[in-house]
């Protein structure tokens, strides 16, 4: 039998340590990517052990195989339509009876199991001693113990697992007694089921009688006849009075009696130790005084890490690719302009580099984000927040992103992969871009000092800042209330042990989301780059036009005469009503590749030359040509309007449609031109 | 037939069972002097009554070894704390009971009821809680009436009565049971049922809060909300607005 291929599908509780015993299975020889159809990530690996090509696939972590995320959705299907050969599930020794409940699950299915009972250096530590073999032999399965992050028990995992796959054990449909009331309602049920239901085919009649009398929904859909449907009504109608609680509640009572049975004879606490090391670490991080400082001074580290750690190396990466933009243009004579080389380096080098510079960013951000997840942390961050982000309908997990916005909507919009909920993740993406982001401030330091005294400076700034986040606030609370309406999502959620992060662990965490962030957002920002640069150059104006004009003047002309220029222009009537003329127009097409862009073009059209946000001539001509107000409209705008378009397009990839890149885009502006419209006419009728 | 050999259990026994829950519940194991102490009873007595549940197989059980309940021990101790519960909340709620001589009475009642009559009981509960033309409001009056041995005026009681029924028809009814969200930090208490049913409550179930289950307030958040729960021995978050679906009883 040499030579053959195994299927094997990894389940396990989230924090179950699962990672560490897929790491451990398959060594390097790993691929991630997407479930179909879902954000979900599919992870899976290969090992060849005794002749045998074995492939692991890494199921989403779930506590249960029910319908209730996308995660278990996900989960159940892989397990019921591809039919791996064997299903491994991990166990945390450490508190093996809530871990259990998913094995009881996937025994009701059929399908040849193995358990691998991890984590057994803490349950020993614990004081937890198992009766391997007699527990083995209540719940008709091999048990393995490991220890994943030490690579332990993992050879007699494999050949539990080939020993499994060609020889299944005996059938555990009817593991469980759910006693004589339920038992004879399945058994109503069973008799409706129909024999030829995709469903009975492949696993019999009892597994999805005893699914339908729990009423999961993504069952129920699946086509069944109305007698199975009036059936189900009526018994579910029946038990719910016999018990007073719903079937399924009473189904999880029992499954939980059956687990707590076969624990209490074969596993024994010796120690009564009733906190552990992480009950003490809580009492200080979770303190009621004390949580609340150490959260702001976690995230305080963080956004430190990220910004201030990160920008010294932004500058390397800047200074990398202005090299490469001059050496490239030194492939061709001085003073010969061509095309190409305008594409090479104003265009692609240029574009894709202006964001590839935040790759130091984002793996800083990835690696704080992977230690405190690895760490357990996260979910006590989020334990905290959510009493405020509840009120505006949103996760306590979704504080963290938000924060990251502060420096850049990128990492921001790819750290909210922490939020399991999707309305709640697209509310979060939707409101991200509010928060005013780093790349905004120089234009803030420009247009503050031109207009206002020095002792307002810090206050405009403050303000500026604040309206971001009002405005994300309204607007959450108005997206859950309009399009991601629906039940508030719940807080559920598992306060896991805090952990030891392992360097591999959160090193391969960092770099699976870093990678996906240069491969998609790379290849979509290369094209968005080419289409801007070539809207900002072409078409070039005649050379008698430019002929009496120096270089500054020549390249205002140019800039006038271009396709974005052209826009700027147009739009003049539009955008009057905000009190911007077509200078701020065409800055404001330009800031679309990235917002401290709109200086330089600034620059540009008032015939500057390059300029940057301490450029005093470039104040003094604001200064001169708008008032105060024009100046903050200016602000208020850049901060609300459509984020730059790398962000739509990470933006795009997160979401998985243009659609929502596009909602957001066209949003944000429309919201950005109604406010400053209100804030111009009022405060000019206000000014007189 | 020899008493140890069937099924059928007495009443001190049942209480035996009883106090053994609790004390595994609060503690992990049961010793024999945690249960006579509890139950007012003599050490020796303990060891007879606990050889037979142990025959009976409802304990784990050997001599100066900690006890513990089996599964049928469990499915039979929350049947009697759910029959406890039950008559509890009927001399309470419907007879006005002090709670007091209610858990007394509850105690001494519980064991003899035959389940068709149990079964009733509960119907009974529930439909004078929700018959409008009896309600909360009817028996309130009678306890009054009890209390305060007035003569009857009935055609005000009916006037007032369509009044509060429909004014309760606007209003949510509001529960008198004892939640997870009343208890505060370090306070414990067991699952009785789940209030309302959508898919956090059945998720909840999932995760282990199950009848039964022992379940202990760890802490709550620094600003008020969500809360942390200990139960199957691992920590779970909730918000208060899903703890007050689920009904306990304190430990």
């Amino acid at each position: 039998m040499t030579g053959k291929i195994i299927t094997v599908a990894l389940a396990g509780n989230p924090n179950s340590g699962k990672t560490s015993v897929f790491n451990a299975l398959t060594g390097a020889r790993q691929h991630v990517g997407n479930y179909p159809g879902v954000t979900v990530e599919k992870k899976e690996g290969f090992r060849n052990y005794n002749g045998y090509e074995i492939k692991f696939v890494d199921l989403p972590g779930t506590y249960s195989l029910t319908a209730y995320s996308i995660e278990e959705v996900v989960a159940r299907n892989f397990i019921i339509d591809e039919h791996p050969d064997v299903v491994v599930d991990i166990v945390d020794s450490s508190n093996p009876e809530r871990n259990l409940y998913l094995a009881t699950q996937i025994l009701e299915i059929n399908v040849p199991l193995v358990l691998a009972f991890n984590m057994a250096d803490i349950a020993e530590q614990r004081g937890i001693d198992f009766d391997i073999d007699k527990l083995s032999s209540l719940l008709k399965v091999p048990i393995v113990p490991t220890i994943g992050n030490k690579g332990k028990g993992i050879d007699k995992l494999l050949e539990e697992i080939i020993a499994t796959a060609t020889n299944p054990g005996p059938d555990t449909s009817h593991l469980l007694n759910y006693g004589p009331e339920i038992e004879s309602e399945i058994e109503k049920i069973e008799k409706f089921v129909d024999q030829e239901h995709e469903l009975a085919e492949k696993y019999g009649k009892r597994w999805p009688a005893l699914k339908l009398l729990e009423q999961d929904k993504d069952i129920l859909d699946k086509g069944h006849g109305e007698e199975v449907i009036e059936a189900v009504a009526r018994s579910v109608k029946y038990l719910t009075r016999h018990f007073g609680d719903g079937p399924e509640i009473v189904i999880a009572d029992k499954r939980y009696g059956f687990i707590s049975g076969s624990c209490q004879e074969a596993v024994k606490s010796s120690v009564e130790s009733r906190h552990t090391a992480s009950d003490v670490v809580d009492k200080v991080i979770l303190n009621r005084v004390l949580g609340l400082p150490i959260f702001a001074v976690l995230m305080y580290l963080v956004f430190r890490l990220t910004f201030w750690v990160g920008d010294p190396m932004m500058g390397w990466m800047e200074g990398f690719f202005g090299w490469l933009g001059a050496v490239v243009a030194g492939l061709w004579p001085p003073g010969v302009e061509s095309p190409v080389k305008s594409l090479l380096v104003d265009g692609i080098i240029g574009g894709v580099g202006g964001v590839i510079v935040f790759l130091p960013n984002i793996l800083l951000l990835f690696l704080a984000i992977a230690t405190l997840e690895d760490s357990g942390y996260m979910a006590r961050a989020a334990f905290i927040m959510d009493r405020i982000m509840h009120k505006i309908g949103l996760h306590g997990k979704s504080f963290i992103p938000m924060l990251i916005g502060f420096g850049c909507s990128i990492p921001a919009i790819m750290g909210t992969r922490i939020l399991e909920n999707r309305r709640s993740r697209l509310t979060t993406i939707m409101i991200i871009p509010l928060m005013s982001c780093g790349a905004r401030l120089p234009i803030y330091t420009l247009i503050i000092p031109a207009f206002f005294e020095q002792r307002w400076h810090g206050f405009m700034l403050w303000l500026i800042y604040v309206i971001g986040i009002v405005l994300a606030i309204i607007c959450a609370k108005l997206l859950r209330h309009t399009l991601f309406k629906g039940e508030t999502i719940p807080f559920v959620m598992e306060l896991p042990s805090y952990r030891m992060p392992t360097l591999r662990g959160i090193l391969t965490h960092m770099w699976e989301r870093s990678w996906l962030f240069l491969k998609k957002a790379g290849t979509i920002i290369l094209v968005v780059s080419i289409i801007l640069w070539a809207a900002t150059s072409y078409p070039k104006p005649g050379e008698d036009r430019l002929a009496a004009l120096d270089e500054e003047q020549a390249q205002a002309v140019e800039f006038q005469y271009s396709i974005a220029g052209r826009i700027g222009i147009a739009m003049e009537p539009a955008i009057k009503p905000l009190g911007f003329d077509y200078r701020i127009g065409t800055a404001l097409i330009g800031a679309l590749a990235a917002k401290e862009v709109f200086v330089a073009q600034m620059g540009i059209v008032y015939s500057l030359g390059e300029a940057d946000e301490d450029s005093e001539t470039l104040r003094a001509k604001l200064a001169s040509n708008y008032t105060p107000l024009q100046g903050f409209c200016i602000m208020l705008f850049s901060l609300i309007s459509a984020p730059c378009i790398a962000t739509l397009a990470v933006c795009k990839r997160e979401t998985g449609s243009w659609k929502w890149a596009f909602f957001q885009f066209f949003g944000l502006t429309a919201l950005a031109y109604v406010i400053t419209l209100i804030v111009y006419q009022i405060g000019s009728f206000v000014a007189g | 037939m020899d008493i140890t050999e069937s099924r059928q259990l007495t009443a001190s026994l049942e209480d035996y069972i009883e106090a053994i829950f609790w004390i595994v519940s609060a503690k992990g194991a049961a010793r024999a002097r945690d249960i006579a102490k509890r139950l007012g009873v003599k050490a020796s007595s303990v060891t007879g009554a606990l050889q037979v549940l142990a025959k009976k197989k409802y304990v784990n059980y050997a001599p100066y070894e900690v006890v513990t309940l089996t599964s049928e021990g469990l499915e039979e101790a929350k049947r009697i704390i759910r029959m406890h519960e039950v008559l509890r909340d009927f001399f309470v709620n419907v007879l006005g009971i002090k709670s007091k001589i209610a858990e007394e009475g509850a105690c001494k009642l519980e064991h003899n009821i035959p389940k068709p009559i149990f079964d009733r009981l509960i119907e009974f509960m529930e439909f004078i809680e929700t018959c409008p033309r009896a309600g909360k409001y009817w028996t309130d009056k009678f306890i009054k009436q009890c209390n305060l041995k007035k003569a009857r005026e009935c055609e005000k009681c009916i006037e007032q009565s369509i009044k509060s029924f429909k004014k309760e028809r606007t209003m949510t009814q509001t529960s008198r049971e004892i939640t997870l969200a009343d208890l505060m930090p370090k306070e414990k208490g067991v699952v009785l049922k789940m209030n309302r049913r959508n898919s956090v409550t059945k998720r909840l179930a999932d995760m282990g809060v199950v009848r039964g289950a022992l379940i202990e307030v760890e802490r709550v958040a620094p600003l008020g909300d969500p809360i942390d729960v200990k139960v199957k021995g691992y920590h779970l978050s909730l918000r208060k607005e899903e703890a007050v679906n689920i009904i306990i009883s304190r430990g």
